[in-house]
């Protein structure tokens, strides 16, 4: 016997890359530190998720949608901490460079949404 | 005294001498009274003998006499002159009661003195034949007979108004009296025989008497007319509701209440002339006369037809909107008859006995509810009748579990099912809620007079609204929405979402952007699949096609996690990397239950094409590294899969012809691979397959879960909660049991949602509910 595919209508989630190697999808869900909402979903000022919305991941390993953290960020008590764990805010550039320079695009393009979101 | 010179008879005398004086007096004064009256100024007595003479000639001039008896040789001079005589005497009141008398005799009795049968005879006869045929035609010929009698005897009218009013009493008592019981009815059978004649015309069966001009005046003469006006009203009742009957029963697609209208001017009122407007001189008086009479017919008309519709409402429901006309009549019949009441009661009846029981389609009785809302509409546009009528309807609805799913279905356009609740020409607009009263709209009218305490005038008109209003809140509607437009975008596999997309800006318009916002993610899901799938191929073709959607925006899909085995695995990884590459900061999770696939089989001696569940495509995948299977390891093999999914799975490959059950004992299901038609296969369905000639796709179960699964889902939650308070207090109410669940941390259900959820329990025996007390079961 022979059996040949000739099309496939499949269906799949998206997921962030947060590194974990969980394939359980049904499990404890990540969610944002800040918003409490699932990485897949979107921030509270957002309305689509994914590229739109996209993650932001700190030196201490610390993951948060990208535009609750530059809001957390923007404001006096921050001191430029992670909220999680009040070390100093970093980007890990690490994580970043193992990507395709598009993210880096688009953490330029956000400091526009953090004045589009300012505005909202 | 002069009296004994007149010779008066000796009694009299004898009376008088016995008589005191005073009396004596008293008579002898009446006596010569009299005797002054008929002598008049006489010689002698020969005033006297004149009007005894005059009296001779008058009494045996209205002497009643048999009908073929010859007539008497009157000298009419003669007998004026003896009534002149009579009248001086003052005596014709006399000779109207011996009149009477003989009168009364000749009917009753016998003619004085000879022994011939008159009226009595005339009746009994008649009667007799009557009541032997039943022919109305007897009784007519009756009434002429009897009309001819009275001309027979009929005094003059020369005779002056006196004599003749007196006869015409006498003549009407007498003959009254002699009439049996039986008569009435049989009068009333030649009316509607007249009455007949005039609406249908002279048709071959109508009775000679009938058509007889002197009928009428007959009636007249012998004042049964008078006697039987109610028989003659209620003839022309009958008559109009045998004929409302006979022409309007289930004739909803004419205007009716204006032909019966029609009809009775043409043909009733003619003949209500001959009853109602007796005596008329000119036909401006015949119009007054009938003016209150025919006021009283049309209204009859009106109740006829008005109870007719009423009766038959529930099938001009269904009929609609081909019974447009029906609505029109029954509205103007309402405006003249009140019967609202009575129509609000049928209508919950039948809806009642028709509508709401377990036997009948959600998606039917919503059909027809929207279609009591167009009529009622017709019929009463401020809506009283619709909100007394509906409120049952709606709390029904409230409580099937899948009437949110059937609306939102209708509220999609498919293109193909044209039974869709929402008609074509009914603006899409936004939802309208329930309002209180804006007293600044210029159109403000007061509420009805029969509206009750909960009616709102400006309670919301179109469909739709009157429809999503029979729940509290919309939140329903648009989780129903989510999962129907999921439904039909996972269905689609041409790539062509302009559809889906037109609805979604339809039901934009009608819910509103905000809460319609996770469908547009998914619409966005499937245009971004479209672009991944095109920069994959373009990098590596593969033969897969993915939907890659954002699980926070879709409903909950049914779990299952199946592996894919062998080369469907190897596709899947190949596409995920080719993904990653182009999304590096994402991954995905195959659904791998989920989707179809069109495989092609080659065997020995034959080639199989079908689009299958994937399931099934991963069962046949592993029957290419073996040829035989039990069920049990099969299973084993692709992960967790229900047992009856996947005997369902495999018996699609025997169906097809690829696989073959061989089973010695239920517990070992074995499945074998025919890679060659075995000889004793008959015309079975194993040969050569076409490419997708059976598509199981349908009958797959819906991925989705519906609302109602995931709500259930979560309701499982709060069973705990209200095991315990089952447990500590007893019964209780829904009500109570509501309230205490909104002590629990996110409980956010209506009572109706808690009620089905309830009615669940019930079911499946874990609670039992008595005159609206819940209770465990123990
Ligand atoms: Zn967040
Ligand atoms: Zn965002
Ligand atoms: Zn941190």
């Amino acid at each position: 016997m022979k059996i040949t595919v000739k099309r496939w209508h499949a269906i799949a989630q998206w997921q962030w890359d947060t590194g974990k190697t969980d394939d359980n999808g049904d499990a404890e869900e990540d969610v944002c530190g800040i918003c409490r909402i699932p990485f897949e979903g979107c921030c509270p000022t957002c309305k689509v998720p994914g590229d739109d919305c996209p993650l932001i991941w700190g030196e201490c390993s610390h993951v948060f949608h990208m535009h609750c953290l530059l809001k957390w960020i923007g404001t006096a008590a921050s001191k430029q901490q992670c909220p999680m764990d009040r070390r100093p805010w970093g980007e890990t550039i690490a994580h970043l460079s193992v990507h395709t320079p598009r993210n880096l695009d688009r953490i330029s393009i956000s400091s526009d949404r953090r004045e589009k979101g300012r505005r909202e | 005294m002069q009296m004994r010179s007149h010779g008066f008879p000796c009694f009299v005398v004898e009376i008088i001498m016995a008589a005191s004086e005073a009396l004596r007096n008293q008579v002898a004064a009446k006596w010569q009274d009299s005797f002054n009256r008929l002598n008049r100024t006489g010689v002698g007595i020969s005033g006297l003998m004149e009007f005894s003479k005059a009296w001779a000639v008058a009494a045996e001039f209205l002497r009643p006499r048999d009908l073929g008896a010859p007539p008497k040789d009157f000298n009419t001079h003669e007998i004026r002159s003896a009534f002149d005589v009579l009248m001086q005497c003052r005596m014709l009141p006399m000779l109207l009661e011996s009149f009477v008398a003989c009168l009364d005799m000749s009917i009753c009795q016998r003619i004085c003195g000879r022994n011939q049968h008159l009226i009595t005879d005339d009746v009994t006869r008649f009667m007799t034949e009557y009541d032997a045929s039943g022919d109305p035609d007897v009784i007519g010929r009756l009434v002429l007979r009897l009309a001819d009698w009275y001309f027979a005897w009929a005094p003059g009218g020369e005779l002056g108004q006196t004599i003749s009013s007196a006869y015409i009493v006498n003549f009407q008592t007498h003959v009254f009296s002699v009439l049996p019981a039986a008569f009435a009815a049989g009068f009333k059978r030649l009316l509607a025989a007249t009455l007949a004649l005039f609406t249908e015309g002279a048709t071959p069966g109508v009775p000679a008497s009938v058509q007889d001009s002197r009928l009428w005046p007959s009636f007249e003469l012998l004042g049964l007319a008078d006697r039987y006006e109610s028989l003659i009203a209620s003839v022309c009742y009958e008559h109009i509701e045998t004929h409302v009957l006979e022409t309007c029963a289930g004739k909803w697609d004419e205007p009716m209440l204006s032909r019966l209208r029609e009809w009775m001017a043409e043909k009733v009122v003619p003949w209500m002339l001959l009853p109602y407007a007796r005596g008329a001189k000119t036909a401006e008086e015949a119009r007054t006369m009938l003016q209150g009479v025919g006021s009283r017919f049309d209204f009859h008309v009106c109740k006829t037809l008005c109870d007719l519709r009423t009766k038959e409402m529930f099938d001009i429901v269904i009929d609609y909107p081909d019974s447009t006309h029906a609505l029109h009549d029954l509205k103007e019949c309402l405006q003249r008859v009140d019967q609202r009441t009575q129509l609000v009661r049928a209508l919950r009846k039948s809806n009642k006995k028709r509508l709401l029981h377990p036997g009948a389609d959600t998606k039917d009785i919503l059909t027809q509810y929207v279609s009591l809302i167009r009529c009622l509409r017709v019929i009463d546009p401020p809506g009283v009748l619709l909100f007394k009528v509906a409120d049952p309807i709606r709390r029904y609805l409230r409580d099937r579990p899948d009437t949110i799913r059937c609306i939102v279905a209708s509220l999609v356009v498919d293109g193909e099912s044209g039974d869709s609740l929402v008609d074509d020409d009914e603006p899409i607009q936004p939802l309208q809620s329930a309002q209180v009263d804006d007293y600044t709209d210029p159109n403000w009218e007061p509420e009805p007079i029969d509206a009750g305490p909960d009616f709102r005038a400006n309670k919301p008109s179109d469909v739709v609204s009157t429809l999503v209003s029979i729940y509290d809140s919309k939140d329903l509607f648009v989780k129903e929405l989510q999962v129907l437009l999921a439904q039909r975008l996972l269905a689609v596999t041409d790539g062509n979402y302009e559809k889906e997309r037109r609805n979604l800006e339809i039901l934009k318009i009608r819910f509103g952007e905000a809460p319609l916002q996770v469908c547009e993610v998914m619409l966005k899901d499937m245009t971004d699949s479209k672009r991944i799938d095109q920069h994959v191929q373009s990098q590596s073709s593969s033969v897969m096609h993915p939907t890659i959607i954002s699980r926070h925006f879709w409903p909950k899909f049914q779990s299952s996690k199946i592996q894919m085995p062998g080369q469907l695995h190897e596709i899947q990884e190949a596409y995920a990397r080719e993904f990653m590459t182009f999304k590096p900061d994402k991954k995905l999770r195959w659904l791998s239950h989920l989707g179809s696939i069109r495989l092609e089989i080659e065997l020995q001696d034959r080639t199989v094409g079908a689009d299958v569940p994937p399931l099934e495509a991963a069962f046949i995948e592993l029957f290419s590294e073996q040829d035989v299977w039990t069920l049990n390891d099969l299973i084993a093999r692709v992960g967790t899969v229900e047992r009856s999914a996947a005997l369902k799975a495999l018996l699609a490959w025997v169906d097809r012809g690829v696989l073959r059950e061989e089973t010695e004992d239920v517990d070992m299901q074995r499945f074998r691979l025919l890679e060659r038609v075995p000889e004793d296969a008959g015309a079975g369905p194993v040969g050569i397959t076409t490419a997708g000639s059976r598509t199981a796709l349908a009958e797959e179960e819906p991925a989705v879960l519906t609302v109602q699964q995931q709500q259930a889902e979560q309701m499982k939650v709060y069973w705990k909660f209200i095991e315990g308070m089952l447990t500590n207090l007893g019964g209780l109410p829904i009500d109570r049991i509501q309230t205490m669940l909104k002590f629990a941390q996110g409980y956010d259900r209506t009572v109706d949602q808690l009620g089905a959820f309830m009615d669940a329990a019930r079911r499946e025996g874990l609670v039992s509910v008595k005159d609206g007390i819940w209770r465990l079961n123990r």
